[in-house]
Order: C-alpha cells, then structure tokens, then sequence
C-alpha cells in the first residue's frame, strides 16, 4: 500500500510532470488564459492518460519490441480521438476555447513517457494509479499556472471578476510573453519552497 | 511477420472503436453545433423567440426570429470582415424587421486579448443600437464618422464598425422592404 | 502571390510557432543548450514538417473527407509522422553517413514534437490549398529555427551570467523566452 501511496503522490511535487519534468508544455503555455480551460485541458489529459497507461499495461506483453512505440502512440491517439469527440459533442465552449490543443494531447511526451517508462512494465493497478497521480499532477500545475495569469491578466478567476470591471489589469499575462513569465516565476517559486524545506 | 500483425491488429481495434465513438457522438455533436448558434441568436435578440428559420445564400445565412404566431420578429445575419488587427472577424449581427440594429456578437476573432477584444464588450456594443445602414456615418470618430472608438484599438473598432455595414447590406438585399408585419 | 508572402511573413514572425502558437516547446528547450544542435534539429524538422503537411493535405482530402472518416485525421496524421520519421531515419543512414550522425539523434524527438502535427492540422483548420499548406508548412519550420537559434544564443551567455540560485536553468530560460515572445508581439497586426 505505501508503494502505491508513494506512486500516487510523487506525480505531484517531486515529479510533477509539469514543473520537474517539463513535459508536455505547449498546452501548459497555451490553453491557460483562463482557469476553466487549464483545468478542461487538464482533466482531458488525465482521461487519454488513464486510458493509455492502463491498455499498455494490460497489452505491453503481446507486442514485439519493434513496433512498440507505433502501438503505444495508436493507442493514444485513439484515446485522444475519443476525448475531442465527447468535448465536441458534450463541451462545445471547451472544445471553442482549446482548439487544435485537443488533438496535440497525442503529441504531449508526458503520456508515451510513461506508457514507455512505466506502463509497459508493471501492472494494471500500479500503471492506473500511477496515471492518477502524473495526471492530477499536471492538472494541478496547469490550475496553478492558469489561475495566475487569469488573475492578474483578466483580474477574474473562473470567470468571476475579483477587480472592477475598469481596473487595469496586467495584460500582458494574457498574452504570450505571460505564459513564459508566470511558468518561469512558478517554478522559480516552487524551487525556492523546496530549497527552504530542504534547508531545515 | 509478428510485428506487422500486432500492428495491424492494434490499428483495426483503434479504427473499429472509433467508428463506434464517431456514431454514438455524430448526434450530440450536431446538436451542440445547433445549440451553440442558438444561444448565440438568443443573446443578441431582446425578446424571446418560439421558432428559427435558416436561410443561406450564397454569400451569408440568415437566421430568421418568428414568435408563436410565426410573425417574424427579427433577423440574425451573419457577417465578416478582413480589416481586424489580426486578421479576420466574424460577426452574428440581429437586426429588427425594421433593420434597426438590436446587438451583434462576434463569434471568431484574433484581436489582442485586453485590447482588441473589448469589441465585444456590452460597453463598446451599446451604440450600435437602433442605427440603421442610413442614418449613421459608420466611420469612427477619428476618421469623422459616429462611432466611438476604443482607446488603443481603432483598427478592431473600424473592422466591427464594417462587420456591420456589411450585415446590414446584406440584410437590406435580402429583405428589400422593411417588412412591416 | 501576395497571400502566399502573407503566409510566409505570418507562419515566421507574426504567427511564430514557438513564440505565439506554444509549438513545439520541448524540443526549444530540450536541445536549444548548444548552437549547432539547434541548427540540426531545425533542419531535420523542416524536412518532416514539410513533407506530413503535404502526406497530410492529400490524406484529408483524398481519403478522411470523401469516406466521411474525418474522426480518424489524429490517428492518421500522427501515423504518417510516425513513419515518416522512421523513413527519413533509413534514408539518412543509407545515403549519407555524415548527415546521419549530425541529424540521427534528433530524429526520434521529432515524432513527439506537437509543432509538426500541430501545423498539419492547421493548415487543414484554415482550409488552405495544397500550395500554401506546403509554403506554410515550411515556413513555419523557419519560423521554428529562427526561435531555436536566437534561444540557443541567448542560453551559451546565461551559462556564464549570475542568476539568482531559484531562478538557475530552466526558470530563466522561460524569463528569457517571455522576453523574446514580448518583442515577437511587435509584428502583430503586421499581417492583415
């Protein structure tokens, strides 16, 4: 149980795809405008994760060495089909506001990474809580970062303006440059935290 | 051999699956699609409408409001333009059988996020109300025209400004008469 | 003519992959450490880009549209990458050595970086012709090196500056790109 609880977590903190890692980073750049899409974006990748960690696992066996990598990216890319049509269908303002970045979560390293370190070599119950753990990790780096520039960008959060509706807001962390800024400050900060806690 | 096996065999699986998906969902995306532009209508009419009718042509689509009675009680039109900071707009714009504006909508555009945008702002979208394609100069204020600007972003406010010049032309080629139901 | 220049001016500055689409991140800050492999993988992605945005275009219009599979594009886009990547490998090897061993290692990256899939599926989003996919598609990889080769210039003089201990490597690299992507968001509106 403490194995699991250890695989669960690392995916948070000292793992974190996002901010240790730095996998994945081009919707962690792109879709975080706003904390609703970090979050939509977020939860999709948690789901093609779930999906892809526990197929591999239960598959990894069966498939020859050479064509490995082309299975696994198949079956995260039909996974990832399945997302952008539940969205479709479901969350057409989601599927609105994240785009061609829904289709890119076949691409995002972070899933064939631990498909490929991970899945494919343990067990069902150890791959699915382990794309639990890596999955709210990233979601939780993408809440974060998108929380912060929604903030101080848009002065809302979730939507809910926080500042009147004429206050000047700090633009540009809407914009492009912000999203580079507010992900280099977090991870500045968070590293900061851990040198803190590492120091006592 | 193997290799080639497995992965045809994971390609058919995914294929087949998806095939599956696609049917179960063709339905709801429709409906979502459908849903989307209606309550895109709805905002931009002041009233409430019972029924829709859509008539395209070759240059736009018209959405037509009717009440219970099936009296037409505006249109929505959709309408565009190149002239945007980034490039193109699109507008859903109603008017009232009268061709007066009542709102518009933009549905795309690429303006800067804190600038640009604010095109879609009740704040910047209240003076299009009640003009009519003739009595207004739908130039901005800094060229000599009716329509206030916003600050930092002429450009979006000029490409709104002829999203609807040329929603209310279509509109007026459309329905030639005002109609007077 | 002059809406493919458009295209090319917006694909490298305006619309810069890196800096205004967020394509193609990993490998801006996975291999942007030295000059030469940055310019490497640029080309190696300039080629693959290409030629899926090509593979791409016919696929969608020849098979997805008229079968009504448009549900199947990610799975077969990421496919023809895919072996793309694995053909252009075995080429290389065969024909020329050297070229191989200055591009080989990069090529496995390259079936992961979301800018190449994610320009083919633009260019199909924007309903481009087959002549502007291409055009674009290229351009774009320019605009990829361009973003490459500025970042890897910038990181050989951070090595030897005195950051701040949190900041050190990958938090003043994304400083770094911030600045860099604020002075791209000079050329906006530059492309009507």
């Amino acid at each position: 149980m403490t194995e699991a609880l250890n695989i669960l977590t690392r995916g948070f903190v000292r793992e974190n795809p996002v901010t240790k890692m730095l996998l994945g980073l081009c919707p962690v750049l792109a879709v975080t405008t706003s904390a609703i899409n970090g979050l939509g974006m977020g939860l999709a990748t948690t789901f093609v994760l779930l999906g892809s960690n526990i197929v591999v696992s239960l598959s990894a066996k069966a498939i020859p060495n050479t064509v490995r990598i082309p299975s696994f990216i198949l079956v995260i890319a039909t996974f990832v089909t399945i997302v952008d049509l539940l969205i479709k269908a479901y969350s057409p303002e989601l599927n609105q506001a994240l785009g061609i970045f829904i289709p890119l979560i076949v691409v995002n390293c972070m899933i064939l990474g631990r498909a490929e370190a991970f899945a494919s070599r343990n067990g069902l119950w150890y791959s699915f809580i382990d794309a639990v753990g890596m999955g709210l990790g990233f979601t939780f780096a993408l809440l974060l970062l998108s929380a912060f520039r929604e903030v101080l960008g848009s002065g809302t959060i979730f939507n809910i303006p926080i500042v009147g509706e004429d206050a000047n807001t700090l633009l540009v962390f809407a914009l492009p440059p912000g999203a580079f800024a507010g992900l280099g400050l977090i991870i500045a900060g968070l590293n900061s935290l851990e040198k803190k806690r590492g120091d006592k | 051999m193997r290799p080639i096996i497995t992965l045809t065999v994971v390609g058919l699986l995914s294929a087949a699956l998806l095939a599956v998906v696609d049917d179960l969902t063709r339905e709801p995306i429709a409906l979502a699609k459908a849903e989307m532009k209606r309550k895109a209508i709805e905002a931009i009419f002041p009233f409430a409408f019972d029924s829709l009718k859509t008539v395209k042509t070759e240059e736009t689509a018209f959405y037509e409001a009717y009440d219970k009675d099936m009296n037409m009680q505006g249109v929505a039109v959709e309408s565009s333009t190149n002239l945007g900071y980034s490039g193109r707009i699109e507008i859903l714009l109603g008017v009232s059988p009268e061709q007066k504006i009542y709102d518009y909508k933009v549905v795309y555009h690429l303006e800067t996020p804190g600038l640009g945008d604010k095109i879609d702002k009740p704040k910047f979208k209240e003076q299009f109300r009640n003009r009519t394609l003739e009595d207004t100069d739908w130039k901005v204020k800094k060229d000599g025209g009716e329509i206030d600007e916003l600050t930092a972003a002429t450009i979006s406010s000029r490409a709104i400004s002829d999203a609807v010049v040329r929603g209310l032309e279509y509109v007026k080629e459309q329905y030639p008469k005002p109609t007077e139901e | 003519m002059t809406e493919l220049l458009l295209v090319v001016v917006s694909a490298i500055f305006v619309n810069n992959v890196v800096f205004a689409r967020f394509l193609g991140i990993c490998p801006y800050l996975g291999v942007s450490r030295k000059l030469d492999t940055a310019i490497g993988m640029g080309f190696a992605v300039t080629f693959v880009m290409t030629i899926a945005t090509a593979i791409g275009y016919v696929l969608h219009h020849g098979v997805l549209v008229p079968f009504r599979i448009e549900f199947m594009q990610t799975v077969m886009f990421i496919l023809v990458i895919a072996s793309l990547v694995q053909l252009v490998e075995i080429i290389l090897k065969k024909v020329s050595k050297s070229l191989y061993n200055s591009l080989g290692i990069f090529l496995p990256l390259i079936t992961t970086n979301c800018a190449i899939l994610g320009v083919a599926l633009i260019s199909i989003q924007e309903e481009y012709s087959f002549v502007t996919s291409v055009v674009f598609a290229f351009f774009s990889a320019m605009g990829f090196i361009l973003a490459i080769v500025m970042f890897a210039g910038i990181r050989e003089k951070l090595e030897e500056a005195d950051v701040p201990k949190p900041f050190k490597n990958v938090p003043i690299g994304f400083i770094s790109a911030a600045i860099l992507s604020l002075a791209f968001m000079g050329f906006s509106g530059l492309v009507k």
